[in-house]
């Protein structure tokens, strides 16, 4: 790996880490569900570095949540967060994210708007509920329909971040085109 | 950075890291297919126990996790709706004893010594032509950055109020991820110049 | 001549060096060679734009200037001297040994300082950012960090070694950049612009310090008064060297230059 995908990788989870820090948005219309910024960066991590550097940068965060580094949102860390409930969240993040970059590259003949709402929303969303619902049926022992209801509460704030992700990625690409590793 | 370590010294902080995690997933495999709940209710209490062992730091310890007890309240109420009540205080019980055992070995541990305690498991990277240094400098990098990055949005913020009135904005976040890519590209040179991520010392 | 010796200067550094036996990456390089940069009809793109045209210099003066504009190729021509470039055509020798052959080892001789602290330093701490260059050259952990701090006791800023890195002065930080070159042992110093994020004392302050130092320097810089005590200025423009002399021919020069293009230059967007 050279000096330059090391340091990409540092900054994207530090990217992430500073959004989980940002004050979460309570959005009215949506019930007041906080809305935190961080798994807009695990879609962005995928969308703007691939599949694999995307990825090394979510488990490169995690790992220095798991070491104890309060970076999750409001100001969670340490090995707690791995015993919870929503550890299965936590474990499709990495996974989400490398889903997401796979579908930039991919899809990388077609407007950078479009498949970046297409790979967030697949990998952001899809891949990380495949494991946080799942997840969350192991360790509470809930029904799966309650579980996925349960997580139901979050997903307009997913599909905002969706939004932002992809908007985020074409100014990106149009700003700093060759930044948009994952479609070097 | 700030970190959630409580200050020590106390026998908890005295045990090597290897120690506490190895004893925190001997704890997990076997409180896992407990259903008991009078032998979960005792984990618990074992667990405060350690808390307060810490003394009056430990136990403030205690008030971080009121976000928790929210999920747990949920949780044990869609097991009432489901007529499974006593099932939901067992899984409760469970959950909080093995969140507060996993803090407790977190709050007790510095970053470093847990760094050092995990070490061993990125030797392997070495078959692959990795570097098992790479992990360690890429953990640096991000205690470095993060707040770096904090201070270039509150920048951006400061010069979107100047020009909207408004206080922030979701659309900060692309040219913060901009200037991000952008100082990485600075960091990694001058980590280049510095003979790069493998050193100078002639391994290869 | 250069200004007298600060307290922990340049041979107290050679003092620091002398302890340890230094082993020498390859032979190819021969240090004790008068010239320590040489550039043979160098060229170079970026994309399509020649950032640099068939250059050729020979290097050897202890202290060495670069002005030019912005874009003339200054940042590309010292990269070129660390391997952080390498040139399509032509030859960059550093002690005698191709830069393309010898890039891994070039940062044990030639230091880099950048435009921007914040860029440079890695580590949370004083003492772990100088603790890198040491290690870097392999040496143990724990040796290094007793020598990290044998270092910055050397150079008067022990009290510094525990301090996040983000708590300092600017002038701080840029002196902290600097040692955590200079404790990597170079024979060869180069700065980017290294006082733009100064103010006049703190740039005054690090150039003294600059100057007290053993090490061969070149140094690109947009404030003319810092080249003064410089033996030789090279003056780049589109890519070329347009001239090269010592200061007191070649700063009146560009300076004049910069007068006439901005005298018949409109105030507007097209000449910016």
């Amino acid at each position: 790996m050279s000096d330059r995908s090391l340091v990409q990788i540092a900054f994207y989870a530090a990217l992430i880490a500073a959004l989980g820090l940002l004050p979460p948005i309570a959005i009215p219309f949506l019930g007041g569900v906080p809305i935190t910024a961080q798994s807009l960066g695990v879609m962005l991590a995928g969308v703007m570095l691939g599949p694999v550097r995307g990825a090394l940068a979510v488990l490169l965060l995690l790992f220095l949540v798991a070491l104890g580094a309060p970076l999750l949102s409001g100001g969670r860390g340490g090995l707690a967060v791995f015993a919870g409930p929503s550890v299965g969240f936590l474990i499709g993040w990495p996974v989400g994210a490398f889903v997401a970059g796979l579908i930039m590259q991919k899809t990388a003949n077609y407007n950078v708007l479009v498949s970046a709402a297409f790979a967030a929303a697949i990998g952001g969303i899809g891949v990380i509920y495949a494991f946080g619902i799942p997840g969350l049926v192991v360790m509470t022992d809930l029904t799966f329909a309650k579980a996925a209801m349960g997580s139901a509460i979050y997903l307009p704030g997913d599909l905002v971040k969706v939004a932002i992700a992809a908007i985020v990625a074409q100014t990106v690409a149009r700003g700093l085109p060759h930044a948009l590793m994952s479609r070097a | 950075m700030i970190a959630l370590q409580i200050p020590g010294p106390s026998w908890a902080h005295a045990l090597p890291a290897h120690v506490k995690l190895l004893f925190l997933a001997f704890s997990g495999a076997l409180l896992f297919p407990v259903k008991d709940p009078l032998v979960l209710g005792a984990s618990v209490i074992v667990v405060f126990g350690f808390y307060a062992s810490l003394g009056a730091n430990g136990l403030a310890q205690l008030r971080l996790l009121r976000p928790f007890a929210y999920m747990l309240v949920f949780i044990v109420g869609l097991h009432a709706l489901s007529g499974t009540l006593q099932n939901g205080i067992s899984i409760a019980l469970r959950l909080t004893a093995m969140v507060l055992l996993a803090n407790f070995v977190s709050v007790t541990t510095r970053m470093d010594d847990m760094l050092d305690a995990v070490r061993p498991m990125f030797v392997p990277l070495k078959w692959i032509g990795g570097s098992p240094q790479k992990p360690a400098l890429a953990v640096t990098l991000v205690i470095r950055f993060a707040p770096v990055l904090l201070t270039i949005y509150r920048n951006l913020q400061e010069a979107f109020r100047a020009r909207t009135g408004q206080k922030s904005s979701w659309r900060l976040i692309a040219p913060l991820a901009l200037q991000a890519l952008r100082m990485s590209e600075h960091v990694a040179e001058a980590l280049t110049a510095r003979g790069g991520t493998k050193g100078l010392s002639g391994e290869r | 001549m250069r200004a007298g010796r600060v307290n922990g200067g340049g041979q107290a550094d050679m003092a620091f060096w002398s302890k340890r036996s230094k082993t020498n990456g390859g032979q190819a390089f021969n240090l004790s060679q008068d010239v320590y940069a040489a550039f043979e009809n160098v060229s170079l793109k970026l994309g399509d734009r020649v950032v640099l045209n068939s250059v050729s210099l020979e290097l050897r003066e202890r202290r060495i200037g670069l002005v030019g504009l912005n874009g003339s190729g200054k940042s590309t021509l010292v990269r070129l001297l660390n391997g952080l470039r390498l040139p399509d055509s032509g030859t960059v020798r550093i002690f005698g040994a191709p830069t393309e052959d010898v890039t891994g080892d070039l940062p044990r001789h030639v230091g880099f300082v950048f435009q921007n602290p914040d860029h440079q330093a890695i580590f949370p701490t004083v003492e772990e950012e100088i603790t890198f260059g040491l290690t870097q050259l392999g040496l143990p952990k724990k040796d290094a960090a007793r020598d990290a701090r044998a270092f910055l006791k050397l150079h008067d800023c022990e009290r510094l070694a525990e301090l996040p890195f983000s708590s300092l002065s600017e002038g701080q930080k840029q002196l902290i950049c600097i040692l955590a070159i200079l404790v990597m042992g170079p024979q060869i110093l180069v700065l980017d612009e290294p006082l733009s994020s100064l103010d006049g004392l703190a740039s005054r302050l690090i150039l003294k310090k600059l100057g007290s130092l053993e090490q061969r320097i070149v140094m690109v810089s947009h404030d003319l008064s810092t080249f003064a005590d410089f033996d030789r200025i090279l003056w780049l423009d589109e890519g070329t060297i347009r001239m090269d002399g010592v200061p007191g021919d070649v700063l009146p020069a560009y300076s004049a230059d910069l007068d006439r293009r901005a005298a018949n230059a409109e105030a507007g967007g097209g000449a910016l």
